[in-house]
């Protein structure tokens, strides 16, 4: 009878924590893509333009995705020190993470205001529904102290990540898409984004 | 007799003191010569700094200015080597842009030695080298390593606070000597705001397009395999960047800051109507505070032991191999640069494009090299 009423308290346990589960994905694509403890990809396009594509940290990247999105014809608007207040019609919003102290100079911004400006951008996305795309093409050379303090709330609130292998030989940004079930392609070079970007928007 | 032995001594110690006297100021002075590039295939004309600012005229601060002009008409670029001559790759580079190029649309202007009188002494204290040989197509040939600062023979004493005109900046007094941080510089000042002065007045008067300088640094050094753009140019330099990165060349892109004066890509785009000012940063372990003895095979191979240790312990920015980085891959880097930000120039700026063709690239430099030649042999073979 005991052994029965262990089994019985066991199996209402773990369909609880199944429920649990399903209630706390981040994301609509992080649920139907992404596993919690493994890294997933994106597997349907599921973003829709218009696009405000914003720096997250203040490095050249933002510019240099920016110019590939231009080229693929993708309907953006580039905003480095974008706020709520720009999100306008826009249907998603990508954030191009990096850290670049001589870039924050160019903007006129610190370090720290330029986190809280990130932050009450993206939450104000997520609050009107707007998705959000964290991406980190910059490798190594956009890891440190710096960048890894825009790189965890961001990517802590995203809905899809766009990583270039080489920056995340630690593993801190598959980590928190694994952990908060967020798909993310790991991609070996910039120039991957012409492929993997586009796919993730619906013609 | 005892007095006949103290005059010998005495002329035998005098001889030797004019004869120790004679061999170091003829080496003292030797070092004032600075080997300049053989005339190339496209190279039209050489004129002087001082032909844009006279004030630099028989100083030690005027320089040769090499003009590459093509068949058609077209845009203007510019190229600097040696605003630090203690980084050989800037002006290395520049020599074999002009030993080399074949200019077919637009003009190419190139100072070798944009800091002639930093080229022309070194700096001992940090145990560098005066001169270092290579053996080119037309046999050995010399070339100096010089100091990140203008001669102080040429200009003395430094202030003890460098207070840069017209910004007002305050740096270190012995900025003052650092032609990167004198732009735009003043016909009414010292030498080095002269120098910098006279090539302000060239972009102005020339109506340069595009213009590159040319850099090294540690490899402990953030800026490093880096690109420094004006805000004018992050168009340019956003497309040169992604076509580099696509041809496999690690390169970063950064935003000059706007509150940081005196360097080329801050001042060269607010003091003209240049269209873009770019500066280019590779690694060079002959700089780096974490090195060990200043060596020809460190300055030219790019290989130091210390910088491998340091590489284990986690103090350096870039990546860094047993292979170091040879002057075969710092020139590769600049002459690939140059040419993937001038061929984005002429994407956005199709009207005044600058074609020239017969430079090596990264590839001919660098990869195509054996691991042997590493070391400035395979660099000389596109030396004249």
């Amino acid at each position: 009878m005991k052994k029965f009423m262990a089994l019985v308290l066991a199996l209402v346990l773990a369909l609880s924590l199944v429920a649990c589960g399903g209630g706390a994905a981040s994301s609509e694509a992080a649920s139907e893509a992404a596993p919690a403890g493994e890294l997933t990809g994106l597997t349907e396009a599921i973003f829709e333009a218009p696009i405000l594509l914003t720096s997250g940290g203040q490095s050249a990247d933002y510019q240099m995705i920016g110019t590939v999105m231009g080229k693929l014809e993708m309907d953006v608007e580039i905003k480095n020190l974008a706020t709520s207040e720009d999100l306008g019609d826009a249907k998603t919003l990508i954030v191009v993470v990096g850290g670049s102290s001589k870039g924050l100079g160019a903007a006129g911004i610190d370090a720290e205001a330029e986190l809280a400006r990130m932050m009450e951008l993206i939450d104000a996305a997520k609050a009107a529904g707007v998705k959000v795309i964290a991406m980190h093409t910059g490798g190594s050379a956009r890891r440190g102290d710096l960048s890894d303090s825009f790189i965890t709330p961001t990517f802590e609130k995203a809905d899809y990540a766009i990583v270039v292998e080489a920056g995340d030989e630690d593993g801190l940004m598959a980590g928190i898409c694994t952990a908060n079930s967020i798909p993310c392609d790991m991609i070996a070079s910039i120039s991957d984004v012409t492929t993997v970007l586009p796919a993730a928007f619906v013609a | 007799m005892e007095k006949n032995k103290k005059l010998i001594s005495g002329v035998l110690c005098l001889v030797l003191a004019v004869a120790i006297i004679v061999t170091t100021s003829m080496n003292f002075l030797a070092v004032r010569e600075v080997p300049y590039p053989m005339m190339g295939p496209s190279v039209s004309e050489v004129k002087m700094l001082s032909d844009w600012n006279p004030n630099l005229k028989d100083t030690n601060g005027d320089t040769p200015v090499y003009i590459l002009k093509g068949e058609k008409e077209g845009g203007s670029m510019l190229i600097l080597g040696g605003t630090h001559p203690n980084e050989p790759s800037g002006y290395m580079s520049a020599t074999l842009f002009i030993e080399n190029a074949v200019v077919e649309q637009g003009t190419v202007y190139v100072i070798p030695y944009v800091n002639h009188s930093a080229a022309t002494h070194n700096d001992p204290g940090e145990g560098n080298l005066q001169y270092f040989t290579l053996t080119t197509k037309s046999g050995e040939r010399t070339f100096r390593f010089g100091s990140r600062a203008t001669n102080p023979i040429d200009q003395w004493p430094d202030p003890d606070v460098y207070v840069h005109y017209p910004s007002g900046q305050q740096l270190s007094g012995s900025e003052t000597r650092n032609i990167n941080r004198a732009y735009p510089g003043r016909p009414d000042g010292n030498l080095t705001e002269n120098m910098a002065y006279g090539v302000m007045e060239l972009i102005r008067n020339e109506d340069i397009d595009i213009g590159f300088d040319l850099h090294e640094a540690s490899p402990e050094y953030p800026v490093i395999n880096a690109t420094v753009s004006h805000q004018v140019s992050m168009d340019i330099a956003s497309v040169g960047c992604m076509n580099l990165l696509m041809g496999g060349i690690e390169m970063s892109l950064e935003q000059s800051p706007t509150n940081f004066h005196g360097l080329t890509h801050r001042e060269w785009g607010d003091a003209s109507d240049i269209r873009a000012a770019i500066l280019m940063e590779t690694a060079n372990a002959s700089q780096g505070r974490l090195r060990g003895a200043t060596t020809i095979e460190q300055v030219l191979g790019g290989r130091d032991k210390c910088y491998t240790k340091s590489l284990e312990l986690g103090f350096l920015y870039v990546p860094w191999e047993e292979v170091g980085h040879p002057i075969e891959e710092r020139c590769g880097r600049h002459l690939e640069g140059i040419k993937q930000y001038s061929l984005a120039h002429n994407e956005v700026n199709p009207e005044e494009p600058i074609v020239y063709s017969g430079v090596p690239g990264y590839q001919e430099l660098y990869l195509d090299a054996t691991r042997e030649e590493l070391d400035g042999t395979h660099l000389a073979k596109f030396l004249m």
